[in-house]
């Protein structure tokens, strides 16, 4: 047979925003596939001319999928280029709000996107393989997973003070204190929060017991891991070092976050807006790594609340202590930071500092950088900054964390795409397993919001002299 | 008969925010007094009429959607679609993409469905952006939309 490439490609709200290309030999097997992103937003050049202290408010604006995340990265960077670290209250109220961001992040992602897959299987009919699908099996678990996402989006408005872009966190602090009764309505929330994401954790275990042989051979390769620790090595969200680990599990290197130009490159292909990190070290790629839930929990060596930890031994005896390397755990990695961040609401708001007024630091000694890094969902997330002596931007660079698992995505989905497809029969199910393997790492591309009306999947088989020969969609 | 008027974009990002200006037209001609803020307190209850605008559609606004009859969503929308001021009747059913946390109109009215065993009669008014910078004003030729789309929308809730 004639070679021939498939296409995917989710016709976004952007267009031309990003695609799943497979080829295939002469025999109908896979030569190669890749994840290639054809857009790049660069809202780097648009930050420079701003004032510091606008960043915050501008960046989340950005994106309409992770806003949270980029607002208090953002503030970190503006800590450090006021030279105005936040109060522990003010440190407080941030991770209060990154952990509601979390858990609904998360608690999304688990439910509504990669469930149907895991619950109803890559091969179920389309039409009910959904979070409708999910509802209609399982009505009473849907409506449990809808409101767990509620309660993590109602920690980031009661912090945020308002529903669209809140404003809360600042170089220096935050501008609002929590109240009493904003604390016990977030607590009101907390024990069927616990008992959701206690439910996840029990489908994607057993879905895991019955697959073994498909979690096995789907998308396992080894890299490196990458994000930030404490000073013991529990998992940290918020703040911390940051750790790299190669793929035999060994400590590579363990540094300040501000330092992360010494240890990270990014290697540029000409397919892709989307560049590849990588630990200068080693080069490229011998020095990519993974990020996000799967890289975090292999980065960790315990969780500091006990719910979440034993589930980490658990999770960590599946490959004797060295790196579970299965890109389909990445959506138990999630769950167990969800839980994680779930119990950690409640550590947060035991805090005898937490309704402290003592939130905004005032005391500036400007510097020419600085660097706000934070665990977002998906993973690493850089803000740097540089500024005049006035505080205004001359530079910035971010690094986002779909950017740092850019490589893994891409060797996920030639990995899956080798495994399953091996003739020229493509059914649906085979392509919903290439989708999955880039679901798994629950990417970003986008710096807008949303698609409008259908977002129908084109599949092209072209042959090698690129004529069509084929066309798969799904509405 | 009780009725959602929802819309939903980005108003950061130029034309994605279109729904924001199309929902205030809306407003202006069914006399009532457009919010000012897009930010503000929202949703506004006139009697029958609800007036919302999100940055976008989310799993827990179906919660919500329950108690009403009609529902109109508004939206912008890329060249993929061929109408500049596009009305289409949405039924039930389901999308998912790899890349975002992204939901479609169809998507939110299922779980409408199956939630509140209830459909209500839902249009998507969507108009086509031209430009997305980083700014809050439309470009010319969308904004040139926003007449027809809001004349279009007040000939179906009449």
């Amino acid at each position: 047979m004639v070679a021939q490439k498939i296409t995917i490609e989710p016709v976004t709200r952007i267009e031309g925003h990003a695609k799943v290309t497979i080829r295939l030999d002469d025999a109908g097997k896979v030569e190669h596939a890749y994840l290639h992103v054809n857009e790049f937003r660069g809202f780097e050049k648009f930050c420079e001319g701003r004032m510091v202290f606008e960043m915050p408010n501008i960046t989340p604006r950005i994106c309409g999928i992770c806003p949270v995340s980029h607002h208090l990265a953002s503030s970190k960077a503006g800590d450090a280029v006021m030279g105005a670290p936040a109060p522990r209250p003010a440190q407080l109220l941030r991770e209060l709000m990154h952990m509601g961001q979390i858990v609904q992040s998360h608690g999304m992602h688990f439910f509504e996107l990669a469930g149907p897959d895991l619950l109803l299987g890559f091969d179920s009919d389309p039409a009910t393989r959904n979070v409708v699908g999910l509802l209609q099996a399982n009505p009473e678990l849907t409506v449990k997973a809808v409101n767990l996402r509620k309660w993590g989006q109602e920690i980031i408005a009661t912090l945020g003070g308002r529903r669209i872009h809140p404003v809360f966190s600042v170089p220096g602090g935050v501008n609002k204190a929590l109240k009493k009764e904003e604390r016990e309505a977030i607590l009101a929330g907390y024990d069927d929060a616990i008992a959701t994401i206690k439910i996840g954790l029990d489908i994607i275990k057993g879905w895991a017991q019955a697959n073994v042989e498909d979690i096995n051979k789907f998308g396992v390769f080894p890299t490196g891991y990458f994000g930030l620790v404490d000073p013991e090595n529990a998992l940290e969200l918020y703040d911390g070092q940051i750790r790299l680990l190669g793929s035999d599990g060994k400590q590579l290197e363990k540094f300040e976050p501000s330092h992360y130009l010494d240890y990270i490159a990014e290697h540029v292909e000409n397919w892709s807006y989307l560049k590849f990190p990588y630990y200068k070290k080693l080069g490229y790629p011998k020095g990519v790594y993974r990020v996000g839930p799967l890289g975090r929990l292999n980065i960790a060596e315990k969780i500091t609340t006990p719910l979440a930890n034993e589930e980490l031994k658990k999770f960590k005896a599946m490959n004797n202590g060295k790196p579970v390397e299965n890109t389909l755990h990445y959506h138990y990695a999630r769950m167990i930071e969800c839980l994680y961040a779930a119990e950690h609401v409640k550590d947060l708001l035991d805090d005898p500092d937490i309704f402290s007024t003592d939130i905004l630091n005032t005391c500036h000694n400007p510097q020419p950088e600085g660097v706000g890094v934070i665990e977002a969902p998906r993973g690493t997330l850089i803000h740097h900054y540089w500024a005049d002596e006035h505080g205004k931007i001359e530079k910035v660079n971010l690094i986002v964390s779909t950017g740092h698992n850019n490589w893994a995505m891409c060797e996920a989905v030639d990995s899956v795409a080798k495994t399953y497809i091996t003739g020229p029969n493509i059914t649906e199910g085979l392509l919903n397993r290439v989708e999955a393997a880039v679901r798994a790492h629950d990417p970003c591309l986008s710096c807008s919001t949303h698609a409008v009306g259908q977002m129908p999947i084109i599949i092209e088989v072209r042959d090698t002299q690129d004529n069509l020969v084929q066309t798969i969609s799904r509405d | 008969m009780k009725t959602l008027f929802l819309g939903y974009g980005n108003i950061d990002r130029q034309d994605d925010g279109v729904a924001w200006h199309l929902l205030c037209e809306v407003m202006r001609r069914l006399n009532y007094p457009p919010p000012q803020d897009p930010e503000g307190e929202m949703p506004i209850i006139m009697g029958d009429f609800t007036f919302d605008f999100q940055l976008q559609l989310m799993p827990e606004i179906a919660n919500d959607l329950g108690g009403y009859d009609r529902i109109c969503l508004m939206d912008a929308h890329t060249g993929n679609v061929p109408n500049e001021v596009n009305i289409e009747h949405v039924n039930p059913s389901y999308q998912s993409s790899p890349f975002t946390h992204h939901m479609t109109a169809g998507t939110l009215l299922s779980l409408c469905e199956v939630i509140h065993h209830h459909i209500p009669e839902t249009i998507l008014v969507s108009v086509r952006g031209y430009e997305f910078l980083f700014t809050r004003s439309l470009s010319a030729a969308t904004a040139d939309l926003i007449d027809p789309a809001a004349e279009q929308i007040i000939n179906w809730v009449k």
